[in-house]
């Protein structure tokens, strides 16, 4: 039986779109990755499936429960942890007290283990945390129970980089456990590390599930190149680059952006594209010229999912994709627009 | 890969779920501070009304300004009874204190406990854990009778002792009754406040709504007194808690504590059917 099985999930505010006919399942030990750009429905979709607001239509069960039966899910989240992205927490009180608090509401098997990765001040008022320090009392609560499942909502928002790491490590650990994790998240860079499999939701559909691996095949990453002299579009027309821009071209006439050094007339020409190819080729292409700056970044999500499909229209993209999966939904563009502002409510 | 590991995890069965009274606990815990400040504060009132009224009594003071009053305003600041220690400190302290003041309190908090949570997504944080709305919702609202009991323990006592100690004892028995009796009126005002807080939920709005309500009632309720319109005053729940009656007259209106009590109830299924319904 599947840990979380959701079957044409809609869920509207009104008229605003929050998540629409969403099917997924995640799978006992799996580390599902849910992932899409700010505003897309993820909170939505995880809000719904805790039982914190009820579909509009469709159906889902998480640990076996279904969601629309109070009773029943109220006792499978005896098994699940939750950590929401900004937990809201009581200020008066200290972290410890808080801990016990939920540790009789949940039990607490674990607190003290957890404790010694994730050390918020204990002592001091909630009111008085960072953002991090209330991230990490947030975790301690989402699994001293030993849950089973943990919902995670944006999770190492707030946490530094160090103990994103630590985190990210600690869910890998968890899974060898058996743990099930469903980690939204709207930076690919974190979910790949962990994640199984991966569904991307945008404007409120499920568009994609994919394994890590061929994802990342597809959505390669941003070069940015800033080399001495002119250097043409085509120069760099290698294998795996798309969209090459150059910028401080030497075009007819006028030479835009064309950086002058204080040296005097040395000019300096930056080259931009997205890249899919392996490392080696590129940085030896790269070292024909006279390199000055190099950046590979991680393509933004939007940017990703542009390049997935071919297409840089993505609302298009999405239309295809829907009506190439189903018979089409009419009306979406009403609804898209409005979307980004209330899904994540 | 340990899957053997993630078995034995799924498989086990004593997992812990919350109950209500470990919401009570921790709510009424937090009520403790402001407990002890309003039973200061009570306390000290109290002291100084009963402490001046054997004066107000014996000199006839006020006599002239009453006279001069109008009956909705003498209603209205408790000056009915100053013939009395046992008129003057329910007609000034206790209207003041329990029916205006705790009954506003109560109002507010409860309102404020739940739009509050619901506000700040601590309500999330909340029923993340294997409980019940029910649960949440009735142990937020056991916690409030942390103020309710404390203070109708310690004030009768402080009030008693004082009265005593100017040598103009209080019935004892009319005393308790008072406190016992406010208890209904007390809880009512805290049921409403939780309706309030589940409907309105937008945190602190719904607690001055709750505010708003409180002093509306007395109002009314003043102010109709010994009017046409006298009828109006029903509807307010200070109409039947009377501290003036039970302290001065004996006459401890159980009717109406009762009708309090019933009303308190129904405001508390109503919030639940409400909070239970909705989308959090």
């Amino acid at each position: 039986m599947n840990v979380i099985e959701t079957t044409g999930l809609t869920k509207y505010y009104g008229e605003v779109r929050g998540v629409e006919d969403l099917s997924l399942s995640v799978g006992k030990g799996e580390v599902f990755g849910f992932l899409g750009p700010n505003g897309a429905g993820k909170t939505t979709t995880i809000r719904t499936l805790m039982g914190f607001q009820s579909p509009t239509e469709g159906t889902a069960t998480v640990l076996g429960a279904d969601i629309t039966d109070a009773a029943a899910l109220r006792d499978a989240r005896g098994r699940i942890g939750y950590l929401p992205s900004e937990p809201g927490f009581d200020e008066n009180v200290t972290g410890r007290r808080l801990l016990e608090y939920h540790g009789s509401l949940r039990g607490d098997v674990r607190s003290e283990e957890l404790l010694e990765l994730f050390d918020p001040p204990l002592d001091r008022k909630v009111g008085q945390y960072s953002r991090g320090n209330k991230q990490m009392l947030a975790i301690v609560m989402a699994f001293m129970h030993d849950p089973d499942l943990v919902v995670m909502d944006e999770p190492t928002s707030g946490l530094d980089p160090l103990k994103q790491d630590q985190f990210l490590e600690f869910i890998r650990a968890e899974q060898e456990r058996g743990k099930t994790f469903f980690f939204s998240s709207h930076i690919l860079s974190e979910v790949r590390k962990v994640c199984d499999r991966i569904g991307i939701i945008r404007n409120g559909h499920l568009v994609e599930l994919e394994n890590v691996e061929s994802l990342l095949d597809r959505t390669g990453k941003v070069v940015r190149a800033n080399v001495g002299g002119a250097v043409t579009a085509e120069e760099f027309a290698i294998e795996g680059a798309h969209d090459v821009t150059v910028s401080g071209e030497s075009a007819e006439g006028a030479a835009p952006v064309t950086t002058e050094s204080d040296g005097g007339g040395e000019d300096s020409t930056t080259v931009s594209f997205t890249y899919t190819g392996p490392y080696q080729p590129l940085l030896r292409h790269l070292l024909n010229y006279d390199l000055l700056e190099l950046a590979i970044e991680e393509a933004p999500l939007e940017d990703i999912f542009m390049r997935f499909y071919g297409d840089h229209d993505a609302e298009a993209v999405v239309e295809r994709v829907e009506n190439g999966r189903t018979d089409g939904h009419d009306g979406h563009e009403e609804t898209d627009s409005r979307n980004a502002e209330a899904a994540d409510v | 890969m340990s899957t053997e590991a993630g078995t034995e995890t799924v498989g086990r069965q004593d997992r812990h779920t919350g109950s209500m009274l470990d919401v009570a606990r921790f709510e009424g815990e937090r009520r403790l501070p402001m407990t002890g400040v309003l039973a200061v504060v009570f306390a000290l009132f109290g002291a100084m009304f009963v402490a001046l009224a054997p004066d107000i009594v014996s000199t006839g003071a006020y006599d002239d300004i009453i006279e001069a009053m109008p009956p909705a305003m003498v209603a209205l600041v408790g000056f009915e009874n100053f013939s009395s220690i046992a008129g003057v400190i329910s007609g000034e302290f206790y209207t003041f204190t329990w029916v205006v003041g705790l009954g506003a309190y109560l109002a507010y908090s409860a309102a404020g406990s739940v739009a509050g949570d619901l506000r700040n997504d601590r309500m999330d944080t909340l029923l993340a854990a294997p409980l019940s709305r029910t649960n949440v919702l009735l142990g937020k609202y056991l916690g409030l009778l942390v103020p309710i009991v404390v203070l109708n323990v310690v004030i009768p006592l402080v009030i008693y002792a004082g009265s005593v100690l100017v040598d103009d004892p209080i019935a004892l028995a009319d005393l308790a009754a008072l406190h016992a009796l406010s208890i209904p009126y007390l809880l009512l005002w805290a049921a409403f406040g939780l309706l309030l807080g589940v409907v309105v939920r937008r945190g602190r709005t719904a607690g001055r709504a709750a505010l708003g309500v409180v002093l509306a009632m007395w109002l009314l309720e003043s102010f109709v007194t010994s009017t046409d319109f006298e009828w109006l005053g029903a509807v307010s729940p200070m109409r039947y808690f009377d501290p003036a009656a039970i302290l001065v007259n004996g006459e401890y209106g159980l009717e109406g504590a009762a009708l309090l009590l019933g009303v308190a109830v129904v405001f508390v299924a109503l919030s639940r059917t409400v909070f239970v319904r909705s989308d959090l």
